[in-house]
């Protein structure tokens, strides 16, 4: 199957969880999903078995809103999970990307959480080689995975002070050993 | 081995006990008896902020500081990096230069494996197998000294192009180096397929089967020696690969056998590929011009790093600095294999099946804590090679 | 009871103590966080073509037996620790030795949020050997100045 029809077979696949989709580039087929129906969506592709999952990136957005949260959908699965946040804050969001390949092409399920509730679900009931990305995503950006296997500290040292994440951009690193970035 | 006292985790990283493996890092093994039940994993010990660090520095700053990602791959790095620069800026770079950066690639990935052949074999205690590939080596980092002025980080690519070019005498002298290495490394062949205390190590051990590999995302020599073919300069040609094809090199014993088969064969394909590419190289400048403020954009590259698949991210906001970038490399997502490996094998098997994998090092780590129902040992990582020679006298 | 030794007995016992290090000194190696371009260098020294060991120089394990720690990396914050432990470890006298550009100023990583930077932040450094990597040659360059700057006057 070449890449054009490949990338067809995961446009179809994805339509009934996608809210956007685009082709960035002729190898390339970005799908923007909500929050909520990620885990769908990943298993809807593995489920195919279209291909593999190559990397979780996040991407800090200061100043840029996520897309709306279900969160009558969402309160149902964190309920435990939820901390207390106070004002719904817009000023900032964290983009996640999740990309997967099959031969040449390339899809990246893209969503994105706000600071203020920057929940989502795992994938490692599906793909259990992810939950090293999650691992990942949650001590560099505070992002809060639902039923992640593991969350102990992957590449931070045992003594990061908890609370500060050094990618996103508020961080500015350490002046005399002590964390000066707030989130 | 020190004793500990009962239910008392002690987790020590360990001097390193061997140069090229000394990267605290952290394997916790449970065992009962012999045999591995469970394994887990912890890095962190070479995290340096990498990704955060190419925010504050510029473009080209930055290929500097990504080339030293790495020691050993540091080339494929440096290509992946500036190939999604050229991507975003809309830049085609010259044939020769092309086919040069390739040229580098292939011979990168020649001094790996002969590095890990050596590594390996030490693992398993075949010091001598060690001497003979390093010895052997030394013939690829004189080609990529007189190419490029350094044994390792060659620093070659700069945006837009490479900076130094091949000429006929450096030509000669790659001829001579892959027909001499052509020649070691059918030696290299018989010795892993035939000798038999180094079989008795890695016949039937680590074995991986084809579905395992799939699932659990295996990438790389590790993936193919399962029979999953997966090979990005096959799948999505990158470089100068679309002019000059590779034939994909698989393994079907899935054991650690086939990983030292599969790397032997992939360097016989190298040696065929670089005479190629010295054969039919294009004559031509070696860059073009790209601009200090990169046009906004995401771009994404794979490069088949000798260890499997290289993954980056790159994203620009139309400044002199990247927006974000993300490196996902190859030995990440096979430590994920290896762990799942691990259990049910013997815990003087666990030296030679972590190197099967060719772990690289400034990504990943080793020290190893061994749990045992009621209590946990700390062991040095020699102390665990010298466990698995002793085991298998 | 206590043992009475005469000075020039002393005298002579250091003269061998020191024949003996500077002659067949033990080296423990320890990678702070490096890229691993030094330590397949200092590796390439033990191989054939530059075969350290000829001059009674040996690479070992454990740090309770050596006498010069050669270290990597730009000490990235949790191996500082270790670091600090292994050398630690080592009897007196010991001496180290930091291989690379990392270890000398944190290198190209200068700035990171999870190094230290130098070794000399966390050890007293003898002798700091630059390169990125440097060359097998220069690092038993290096080892050797130690080595002479030990050697009585």
């Amino acid at each position: 199957m070449d890449t054009t029809a490949r990338l067809a077979r995961a446009e179809e696949i994805l339509k009934p969880h996608d809210f956007l989709s685009a082709h960035p580039a002729p190898d390339r087929l970005d799908v923007t999903l909500l929050p909520g129906v990620l885990e769908a969506a990943v298993r809807a592709l593995i489920a195919d078995r279209w291909g593999y999952l190559v990397a979780i990136t996040g991407v800090d957005r200061p100043g840029i809103a996520a897309l709306v949260n279900d969160e009558k959908q969402w309160s149902r699965l964190v309920a435990e999970e939820e901390t207390s946040s106070t004002s719904a804050d817009h000023e900032g969001s964290i983009e996640l990307l999740y990309t997967f390949c099959s031969g040449a092409a390339i899809v990246t399920l893209r969503t994105s959480v706000r600071y203020s509730y920057p929940v989502i679900h795992t994938i490692c009931e599906i793909i259990p080689a992810a939950t090293l990305y999650e691992r990942e995503l949650i001590e560099m950006f505070g992002v809060k995975i639902v039923g992640t296997p593991s969350t102990e500290k992957l590449l931070l040292p045992d003594d990061w002070p908890d609370g500060v994440y050094p990618l996103r951009k508020s961080f500015k690193g350490f002046t005399s050993n002590q964390p000066t970035g707030e989130n | 081995m020190e004793a500990l006292p009962k239910s008392n985790k002690f987790i020590v990283p360990i001097g390193p006990q061997h140069p090229a493996l000394k990267e605290p890092g952290h394997f916790e093994f449970t065992v009962d008896g012999e045999v591995v039940v469970g394994a887990t994993i912890r890095l962190g010990y070479v995290h340096r902020g990498i990704e955060k660090g190419t925010e504050d520095r510029n473009w080209i700053q930055n290929i500097y500081l990504l080339e030293r990602i790495c020691g050993i791959c540091s080339h494929t790095h440096s290509t992946a990096y500036v190939e999604g620069v050229e991507k975003l800026a809309k830049v085609t770079i010259p044939p020769r230069a092309q086919v040069i950066r390739t040229l580098y690639l292939e011979l990168e990935r020649i001094h790996s494996h002969l590095l890990w052949l050596g590594v390996a074999a030490h693992e398993g205690g075949f010091d001598t197998l060690f001497m003979y590939s390093w010895r052997d080596r030394e013939t690829v980092m004189d080609i990529l000294e007189a190419l490029s002025g350094n044994r390792v980080n060659y620093s070659v690519n700069s945006l837009g192009g490479v900076k130094f070019d091949v000429d006929q005498k450096q030509s000669d002298q790659i001829r001579r180096g892959m027909d001499y290495l052509e020649e070691r490394s059918h030696y290299y062949m018989k010795v892993v397929t035939t000798d038999q205390t180094f079989l008795g190590r890695t016949r039937h051990v680590g074995l991986m089967t084809l579905e395992q590999a799939i699932h659990l995302d295996a990438t790389g020599p590790t993936a193919r020696a399962s029979g999953l073919a997966k090979d990005v300069r096959v799948d999505a040609p990158y470089a100068a690969y679309p002019d000059f094809p590779v034939r994909i090199q698989l393994g079907d014993r899935c054991d650690l056998e086939s990983r030292f088969v599969v790397r032997i064969n992939e360097l016989f394909e190298t040696y065929r590929l670089i005479r190629e590419m010295l054969d039919h190289l294009p004559t031509g400048e070696l860059q073009t011009k790209v601009p200090r403020r990169i046009p906004e954009g995401e771009a994404m590259m794979r490069l088949e790093a000798p260890r499997g698949e290289l993954f980056y991210y790159l994203k620009s906001n139309g400044s002199d600095k990247p927006e974000r970038l993300k490196v996902r490399t190859p030995s990440l997502c096979n430590w994920a294999s290896v762990i799942n490996l691990a259990v049910g094998y013997n815990l003087a098997d666990m030296p030679m099946i972590l190197a099967g994998i060719d772990p690289c090092f400034s990504c990943n780590d080793r020290t190893v804590t061994v749990r045992r129902p009621g209590d946990s040992q700390t062991w040095s990582w020699d102390q665990l090679r010298r466990y698995g020679i002793e085991y298998y006298k | 009871m206590t043992l009475r030794v005469e000075p020039h007995f002393l005298a002579a016992l250091e003269k061998v103590k020191t024949w003996a290090r500077i002659n067949s000194p033990w080296l423990v190696h320890f990678n702070s966080g490096s890229c691993n371009g030094c330590d397949i260098e200092i590796l390439a020294t033990l191989t054939p073509r530059y075969d350290l060991e000829r001059f009674g120089i040996k690479l070992q394990g454990s740090p309770r037996h050596a006498d010069v720690l050669v270290c990597t990396g730009p000490v990235t914050r949790l191996a500082r620790e270790r670091l600090l432990r292994t050398y630690e470890q080592m009897p007196n006298p010991k001496f180290v030795v930091a291989v690379g550009s990392c270890g000398t100023s944190g290198g190209v990583f200068h700035g990171c949020y999870n190094i230290v930077g130098s070794i000399d932040e966390v050890l007293p450094v003898n002798v700091f050997i630059p390169g990125c990597p440097p060359r097998p040659e220069a690092i038993i360059y290096g080892v050797v100045q130690l080595l002479e700057s030990l050697k009585p006057k």
